[in-house]
């Protein structure tokens, strides 16, 4: 953990207290997955009500009359206890249940047998108590009433009171002990450290928004230049500590896209690989081992694939119980990998080169930018000009993918048609930064991110309204360490609001629409139900099984637009998905989405229509709100 | 005033960047005369009439069997101060505008490159080349003789009626070892066989909506017939009907060839990242709204296995013509 | 000393607005001959002050110094500018083009540079591989390649696809921000091949012309295949 580099985790506290409440305490995240959230609930509360049943055990080992006092006498304590024990049990069986019978796949690569020796471990500690408790009523030394403990009661009957039971009770009592500390003894080696770790490692997670990644600082001397996570040392402690507290519990495993298209990445494999890597080489280094070099963590313990078959859409994030930000650590691979080494999917060359020389991915030229609002009389702000009410921020992909380009026509004719004060930069916007970033140049991104800031400030912007949910969560979340803050909005969000307050004038229609959520909008920024508003107005909304939080990424996320996958498509698995709902038509509120599900689409060889919400609300538009200049 | 070209023989004729050249030579003025340098020089002068020259002077000397951009250099310096002309074209080959490039360094002369117009006067008005052809200079070249290459492909051969063959005087250029410094010692041949993706100057294309292996027999046809190379899309390499040397894309080959001819792609943008460098884009789909008429520049609506084949029998009767 | 006796490589490049790619192949090149055999790469640009920037792009690369003969924006013809190179480049053993400048495609600039320095010279190479004094050309032509073999100290142009150039690290692009760039600023003579204006081709539109439907659509198929010059 000293190994560790800095990261800033301690701002925020009320928001970090309140999330030790809900997911530590209240196992908020567990219950996302309610049966087995469930099982582990009763095996946690269980354990949190049964602590001082340790204290009371070894007490009571040394000295077969004592107990803790006043708590060893309560008889609602006793009851506590029973309660709890049996759920405990209960919830251990529904474990093995789980794990024996029904094996979910989300098990794959974890170490089975760690567990199955764990959760015996815990039959045994509960099972041994009950047994004492039971022989101390059998021997009439129970310090509480009796009564208050029904199944020790009840299992009392078991034993007479006698010199067998005297052997009996002191054997239980050593027993529980002895277990207890084989316990704890095997606890730093296994994944059950979690017990230590997690609730500190929850309390230390990221309190602030999912979608904003910590930036690097570059103006370092010489002997510091060492960008992003390429051996252990360079791991921050928060990472490290991640690493501590994955408990291979696989949920992150079974909602990665990635993974579930048969890619190599599988994110709990990842945090395990790291983990083993950490443990290895982390006696050597504290100590400071003569001539020890720490081994790079690419391709050692994890290859190149995984770290690049990453979309950072976060699912794992959201699923994680004990709050391991998998994201951070591929951004973090990443960087080193792209900024130290400049070792990257050849692909993706020609995209960072577009960015850097042409300032936008598709490689095309600025001055055509604002070709898209040819006619339809849009004002682009020139310098000096006084700033609108709202900036639209139209975005490369609506700027120059063909494809994409209705929905900034569409918001465009819808922003006009609804009287707002609009305008759009034009050739002077340039990539907002995010595909480099996501690929881990975050040099290139820096750069891109000042000089939008120095455009947006002097223009003297305070809202912007983007459609690219990638611009929208960069602009919003991460230009503010950029010495950039605005009010941003995504497109749906104010569309929605122009439909409540009645400025654009819809009309309801029969047809089932699906709509799907972007990652970058609805997992890492909670816009969740403007988008549906829209699908309400124009049509009947259908949706898929895995919607709002729980989305299943359209595959272009971490720079993955300028990548050709080689296994098979996740794209292709969501429009799938959205063609067996039987609607007609598929919303959407991404220009890459929308470019994604398209191409998954015809792939599939499926009749669904891929739409933007702009674009299905402009068609709603009476002929004379639209006029064109 | 005299007006001299450098022509390259090809085969017994003469290639056609070389007519083009004529061409543009024809628009400055006369006599026309021609220079021909290197092996197959003297039988290709003959049909040279036919596109204005009236004079033809073919370089001798056996030392210019192995091109050297030095030696020919001289044969036009040496030639030219014979005949003394307003102006001098080349095509706009590598090799014209090295030649041309290597004159105007000897003779300390302007050379403007690439040229697709020009009036004759002093100095003398044209427009050339840039960018590929994306954009076009205006310009003045102030320098007597005049020293410019026509630009391939934008300007039209054509013929002359009625002329004769031209006169043909062979002429020995006084060469010396300097100009021989630079020459070409060792050709080593292409080890590959077929036409490389990468180079190629046409590429047909096929997508899913070739329907399978045996469905890119007909591209292959059309392919032969232009002298291109066959790609595909990602699609195909992963059903396994070609194998991945030959997919276009981002995780393919990126192309950049003179046409780039689509049959049955959609259009994903994967794919258009790898031929979007292509000059032109030919799509030929039975869907109208296929994303890929979107970056084509030309495109045949129906069913390619229509289409294509009929495309083929049309180049076959047009070269047999 | 800046300039040393050993093998040196200088890569010159006109009017950087952006590196072209041929030129950007050059850099690469030189910089893969200094690691194999030692020396220095210098890179000279002929443009705006702005072109400093691409100067530092491939000082990233690995170029150890650059030069920039800076003017005030105008375009030189090609006569002007081999001049103006010619003065800073006399101390090289290898001075490396990009085959045509992307923009202006003059082609001849690295010819008339070696006419006035009396080097023997090789343009449009694909293959550049230097041994003993001497540099070995490799040219593309139809069905195979050219050899030349020229002694040094020697010009060359080189294409794109020669080489495949790197993508510079970040500590790389940080030191490159403190390797010397000298600013020197030449005067141009009368331009020979005066640009009067420049002119964008009608026709430059981005709808796909329908040809035709069906097979009936050959013939004209074929007729623009013609125009192109592919059939």
């Amino acid at each position: 953990m000293r190994l560790g580099k800095p990261v800033e985790r301690s701002d925020d506290v009320p928001k970090r207290i309140r999330n030790e409440a809900e997911i530590v305490l209240g196992q908020r995240k567990l219950f996302q997955r309610f049966l087995p959230g469930l099982v582990h609930a009763a095996i946690f509360w269980g354990f949190l009500v049964l602590f001082p049943t340790i204290l009371i055990a070894m007490i009571g080992a040394v000295d077969k009359d004592a107990t803790l006092p006043w708590l060893g006498h309560q008889g609602w304590f006793a009851l506590m206890v029973d309660v709890f024990a049996v759920l405990v049990l209960c919830g251990v069986i529904a474990a093995f249940v789980i794990r024996k019978v029904q094996r979910p796949a989300r098990f794959e690569g974890s170490h089975l047998g760690e567990a199955d020796l764990i959760l015996a471990l815990i039959a045994g500690i509960v099972t041994t108590l009950l047994l004492w408790h039971a022989s101390r009523i059998a021997l009439g030394m129970n310090e509480w009433p009796a009564s208050w403990s029904p199944v020790s009661d009840e299992l009392s009957g078991l034993f007479a009171d006698n010199g067998t039971t005297e052997v009996l009770e002191r054997v239980f009592v050593w027993a529980h002990v002895l277990i207890i500390l084989t316990f704890l003894a095997y606890l730093p080696h296994s994944k059950h450290l979690h017990i230590a770790t997690a609730a500190i490692n929850v309390y230390f997670g990221r309190t602030g928004p999912g979608g904003r990644i910590e930036p690097l600082r570059f103006d370092v001397p010489e002997e510091e230049m060492r960008f992003g996570a390429g051996t252990v040392p360079d791991l921050t402690w928060k990472q490290m500590f991640d690493t501590f507290s994955c408990t291979e519990c696989g949920r992150c495993q079974d909602v990665c896209p990635a993974f579930a298209t048969g890619k190599e990445l599988s994110p709990k494999l990842l945090i395990m690989a790291l983990r083993d890597q950490v443990f290895e080489e982390g006696p050597a280094l504290v100590r400071s081992a003569e001539g020890f070099e720490p081994q790079p963590l690419v391709p050692n313990a994890v290859t190149d694939n995984v770290v690049w078959d990453c979309v950072t859409c976060g699912a794992c994030v959201r699923e994680c119980p004990v709050s391991i930000e998998h994201v951070d650590h591929i951004i973090d691979l990443r960087r080193h990998l792209v900024m130290m080494d400049a070792r990257f999917p050849s692909e993706s060359e020609q995209m960072l080169r577009d960015v850097e020389r042409a300032s936008n991915p598709w490689g095309k030229p600025q001055t055509e930018r604002a070709d898209w609002a040819e006619e339809l009389g849009v004002r682009v702000l020139e310098p000096g000009d006084p700033a609108p009410e709202v900036l639209y921020w139209v975005g490369c992909a609506a700027s120059f993918d063909e494809r994409a380009r209705t929905a900034a026509q569409s918001t465009a004719k819808l922003l006009k048609a609804a009287g707002v004060d609009f305008a759009i930069l034009g050739p002077r916007e340039s990539c907002t930064g995010d595909p480099a970033r996501r690929m881990g140049n975050e040099y290139l991104f820096q750069a891109h991110a000042e000089q939008n800031v120095a455009t947006l400030n002097d223009a003297g912007v305070t809202k912007i309204v983007a459609s690219c949910p990638h611009c929208f969560n960069t602009l919003g979340n991460e230009y503010s360490d950029f010495g950039g803050r605005y009010e941003v909005v995504h497109h749906s969000e104010l569309l929605a609001e122009l439909v409540r307050d009645g400025r654009l004038a819809t009309s309801a229609g029969e047809q089932p629409i699906t709509y799907h959520d972007s990652c970058y909008l609805a997992r890492h920024n909670d816009v969740i139900a403007d988008p549906r508003e829209i699908v309400e107005a124009v049509g009947k909304p259908v949706e898929m099984e895995r919607s709002g939080k729980r989305t299943f990424c359209c595959g272009a996320g971490g720079a993955h637009m300028w990548m050709e996958e080689r296994a098979g498509l996740i794209n292709e698995k969501r429009a799938a998905e959205a063609a067996a709902t039987g609607a007609e038509t598929l919303a959407v509120a991404c220009p890459f989405c929308t470019v994604m599900l398209d191409d998954g689409v015809r792939a599939n060889g499926d009749e669904l229509r891929v739409a933007d919400v702009s674009t299905l609300l402009a068609e709603r538009l009476p002929p004379e709100a639209t006029g064109t200049t | 005033m005299t007006v001299l070209v450098l022509v390259e023989p090809d085969g017994g004729a003469v290639d056609e960047l070389s007519l083009q050249a004529l061409a543009l030579a024809r628009e400055l003025g006369e006599p026309l005369e021609a220079l021909l340098v290197g092996p197959g020089g003297a039988e290709a002068a003959g049909g040279l009439g036919a596109h204005g020259v009236v004079r033809a002077h073919v370089a001798d000397d056996e030392r210019l069997g192995a091109y050297a951009p030095g030696a020919w250099a001289r044969c036009v310096t040496d030639l030219a101060a014979t005949l003394e002309p307003s102006a001098i074209v080349a095509p706009g080959s590598n090799r014209g505008n090295e030649v041309l490039a290597h004159v105007g360094a000897r003779l300390g002369l302007p050379f403007a490159a690439n040229c697709t117009h020009v009036q004759p006067g002093a100095p003398l008005e044209l427009t050339r080349v840039r960018w590929g052809g994306s954009l076009l200079e205006e310009a003045r070249l102030h320098g007597s003789p005049a020293l410019l290459s026509s630009a391939p492909h934008m300007v039209a051969a054509g013929t002359v009626n009625g002329a004769d063959a031209p006169q043909v005087d062979r002429f020995a250029p006084a060469l010396d070892d300097a100009d021989l410094a630079v020459r070409v010692s060792e050709h080593v041949e292409a080890v590959t066989s077929g036409i490389s993706l990468a180079e190629a100057k046409v590429v047909v294309s096929g997508g899913r909506g070739v329907g399978s292996a045996e469905g890119f027999a007909i591209l292959e046809e059309l392919a032969e017939q232009l002298n291109a190379a066959v790609g595909c899309s990602r699609v195909v390499t992963s059903a396994g009907w070609r194998p991945h040397t030959d997919q276009v894309g981002q995780t393919g080959t990126k192309v950049s060839p003179d046409l780039y001819i689509a049959c049955g792609i959609s259009g994903a943008t994967q794919h258009i990242a790898g031929c979007k460098g292509a000059k032109k884009i030919l799509a030929i789909n039975s869907d109208a709204e296929a994303p890929i008429l979107m970056s084509a520049d030309y495109a045949v609506i129906g069913d390619l296995t229509e289409i294509v084949p009929a495309i083929t029998a049309e180049l076959r009767k047009a070269q047999a013509s | 000393m800046v300039l040393t006796a050993d093998e040196q490589a200088l890569e010159t490049r006109h009017l950087g607005f952006t590196i072209s790619p041929h030129e950007e192949c050059g850099v690469e090149e030189a910089v893969r001959i200094v690691e194999q055999q030692g020396g220095e790469v210098t890179v000279l640009t002929l443009g705006p002050p702005e072109a400093e920037e691409q100067i530092r792009e491939t000082l990233a690369i690995g170029a150890d110094r650059g030069i920039l003969l800076a003017t005030d924006g105008e375009e030189w013809d090609p006569e002007a500018t081999a001049a103006a190179i010619v003065e800073q480049a006399r101390d090289y053993n290898l001075i490396i083009f990009g085959n045509e400048s992307a923009d202006s495609g003059n082609y001849q600039v690295g010819i008339r540079v070696a006419y006035a320095l009396g080097r023997p010279v090789a343009i449009g190479l694909k293959g550049l591989t230097v041994a003993d004094g001497r540099v070995r050309c490799e040219q593309e032509v139809s069905g195979g390649r050219d050899i030349y073999d020229l002694p040094l100290p020697a010009v060359v142009s080189v294409l794109e696809g020669i080489n495949l150039p790197r993508y510079p690290s970040v500590p790389a692009k940080l030191r490159a921000r403190q390797k010397p760039v000298e600013t020197i600023t030449p005067q141009p003579d009368e331009a020979r091949l005066e640009k009067v204006r420049l002119v964008v081709p009608a026709g430059q539109g981005k709808q796909a012309e329908i040809l035709g439907e069906g097979a009936g659509a050959a013939p004209a198929v074929v007729n623009v295949m013609r125009d192109l010059g592919v059939a």
